[in-house]
């Protein structure tokens, strides 16, 4: 099997004695993080990977069993540290990876210093007084469009990119890779994403933790934000003046300037 | 050409897309009357709301997860499904362009999404899915049933090895039996009585040979031969000749014997199919007419055929001698399992040859056939 650096595609910039992970959520690479990254590259040394299974990552390392639970990918962001020999490092973690990070400082204590999770979700399905802002019927639905239709998905998460002439920043690499899952994997990814429940694991977190949230996002409300921020015993939030699910690509600025304020 | 006033807004209001503009916050500023039209929502309900209430659940979540970050990245976003839910609920399957304006600073304005409606193409999608589904499925059961086969036929070959030698054993031990009475007894109606065993168990044990072979040789890899260009054939012929003689007192078996050099062959096989035949030959045939037995090498093949008179046989049957497990008309108790001709024909095509028939009202002929080279 190819090591962590080629499996996670792992790509390390910056300067410093600390080190910033950015983690991507479901949908996306690490190109995610194109409009935040460089702002720490500064003071920090930057650590962007993709999940296997997404981007760039090593597809012949997806296992089945060990993706089917997002602990897995928590293995594999405790090995990239590993590797690294990462110590008191700044986690950064969007949608699903929020939570996965909340696994990998558990399972490393004292690799991750700070955690900031932007649009996290302890658990996406409504229950017994908690509200994820799903029904399990419309995670059903959506497993089942995924299963089901998978054309139409697959055909949108390997769309045909041409140049961008209007965008000269973005290069042809990144135009013909970002956002590449393999379809197969993306529904499993999806499954495994919308039917999680990290609830318990938040009341376990040491470290000082930001949460980022938008003011209207469909996939994890300002609710399910407040939630994470209350369940984490040092757990802040900022609402940040935007919308959506993807601020670090929507408002970088504010979460750059909202980051900075909480690692420095 | 005009890019504004009455015939331009009419254009676009009327195109034959949907069209929609969103500000930069995701909320719908722009909607055409074609748009209106379809889902069946008024201008009034669907102003200022966010695009994605009007998608189905997959749909937002997709729009968040990937149309909105790529647009984003790239500016632009061609060809995606985007799914709209209509006025009365029903889905609304359309394909999307979306693309960007932003300011000089790379501030985001708006967002313009232009959709055509894919509805058909959405259903050849699903039916083109269900095909691969189908056909995955149907790979997994024609393995399943394969392991299945291959399970079976291992059992079965088992079963009839473990069948065969269990009953050669007890067989045997009567074919010994036999053979010590024979040395002792006293008249002739005793004597008859050891010969009728000593035939019972010759023809008992040839029907276990060809069921052990027809299970080989139709279950593992065809029947399998042990050449040899030297060993003399006749006496090999000659034997199995005596012993149905032996085994058939009254009958008339007539050989010839015209083999002018070595035959490459399995000596023991072309004995069996002789055998298989002459008990056929012995049945079928009148039995106050002889049965002719020729072994001859002419023309670069050898040839061994079996002739006995009697009825012709009608062609219907003939079509179907060589197969397993046909009986022809007989008395019940001459009856075999209808194997002989089988295996007699595997064991000529084994060799390369052939067993052919012919049958007149004068004379039934098999005749084997396989070239010397």
């Amino acid at each position: 099997m190819a090591n962590v650096t080629e499996r996670n595609n792992v790509h390390v910039r910056g300067a410093g004695d600390r080190a910033m992970v950015f983690a991507h959520g479901f949908g996306c690479d690490q190109n995610m993080w194109r409009f935040v990254a460089p702002a720490f590259e500064r003071d920090f040394r930057t650590v962007l990977f993709d999940h296997v299974g997404a981007g760039g990552s090593d597809l012949s390392a997806y296992d089945w069993a060990k993706y089917s639970t997002l602990s897995g990918y928590a293995d594999d962001v405790v090995e990239i540290g590993a590797e690294l020999g990462l110590k008191d490092c700044v986690f950064v973690g969007h949608s699903v990876s929020s939570m996965i990070g909340v696994l990998a400082a558990r399972q490393a204590p004292g690799m991750f210093g700070k955690l900031v999770l932007i649009g996290p979700s302890a658990r996406y399905i409504d229950d017994e007084g908690y509200v994820g802002g799903f029904s399990a019927e419309q995670i059903d639905e959506l497993l089942a469009l995924l299963e089901s239709n998978h054309m139409g998905w697959s055909t949108q998460m390997a769309p045909m990119i041409m140049g961008n002439p209007d965008r000269p920043e973005l290069g042809q690499e990144l135009t013909n890779s970002f956002c590449r899952t393999d379809p197969d994997i993306a529904k499993a990814f999806a499954r495994v994403t919308f039917t999680s429940d990290n609830r318990k694991d938040l009341a376990e977190v040491s470290v000082p933790v930001l949460v980022l949230q938008c003011k209207e996002d469909i996939i994890a409300s300002q609710e399910v934000g407040a939630f994470v921020a209350r369940n984490i015993p040092d757990g802040r939030m900022i609402v940040l003046n935007a919308t959506g699910h993807c601020p670090n690509l929507s408002a970088p600025d504010q979460v750059i300037a909202a980051m900075r304020a909480f690692v420095s | 050409m005009s890019t504004s006033g009455p015939d331009f807004e009419d254009m676009v209001n009327n195109a034959p897309c949907g069209y929609v503009t969103l500000h930069a916050n995701g909320r719908i500023a722009h909607v055409n009357l074609t748009l209106l039209a379809w889902s069946g929502h008024a201008a009034d309900q669907i102003a200022g709301k966010r695009f994605t209430d009007f998608l189905t659940m997959p749909g937002r979540i997709y729009y968040e997860t990937h149309i909105a970050p790529l647009l984003r990245m790239q500016g632009f976003f061609n060809e995606f499904a985007i799914d709209m839910v209509t006025a009365a609920g029903e889905p609304l399957h359309m394909i999307a362009n979306a693309n960007e304006r932003r300011d000089a600073d790379g501030k985001l304005l708006l967002i313009r999404l232009a959709l055509i409606k894919a509805t058909d193409r959405r259903r050849y999608e699903q039916e083109l899915l269900a095909g691969r589904e189908l056909a995955i499925a149907a790979e997994r059961a024609t393995q399943e049933v394969l392991l299945l086969e291959h399970e079976t036929s291992e059992l079965r070959e088992q079963f009839i090895a473990v069948l065969g030698h269990d009953l050669r054993n007890p067989l045997a031990s009567i074919s010994a039996g036999a053979r010590l009475l024979g040395r002792t007894v006293q008249n002739e109606k005793e004597q008859q009585i050891v010969a009728m065993m000593q035939t019972t168990v010759m023809r008992m044990a040839s029907m276990i040979d060809n069921v052990l072979d027809f299970a080989r040789g139709r279950l593992g890899g065809g029947i399998t031969l042990e050449y040899d260009a030297k060993g003399p054939l006749e006496p090999v012929l000659a034997q199995v000749i005596d012993e149905l003689r032996l085994a058939s007192p009254g009958r008339v078996i007539e050989f010839e014997f015209a083999v002018d050099g070595p035959v490459n062959c399995d000596r023991i096989r072309i004995g069996q199919l002789l055998s298989n035949l002459l008990g056929n030959a012995v049945t079928h045939g009148a039995a106050d007419k002889p049965i002719t037995v020729r072994a001859e090498t002419q023309n670069g093949s050898f040839e061994l055929w079996v002739a006995n008179a009697g009825e012709a046989i009608p062609q219907a049957v003939m079509d179907k001698l060589f197969e397993p497990f046909f009986r022809g008309k007989a008395r019940a108790s001459k009856q075999g399992l209808g194997l002989g001709l089988y295996i007699a024909s595997q064991i000529a095509k084994a060799h390369g040859g052939a067993l052919t028939v012919a049958s007149t009202p004068a004379e039934t002929r098999f005749s084997f056939s396989m070239p010397l080279a």
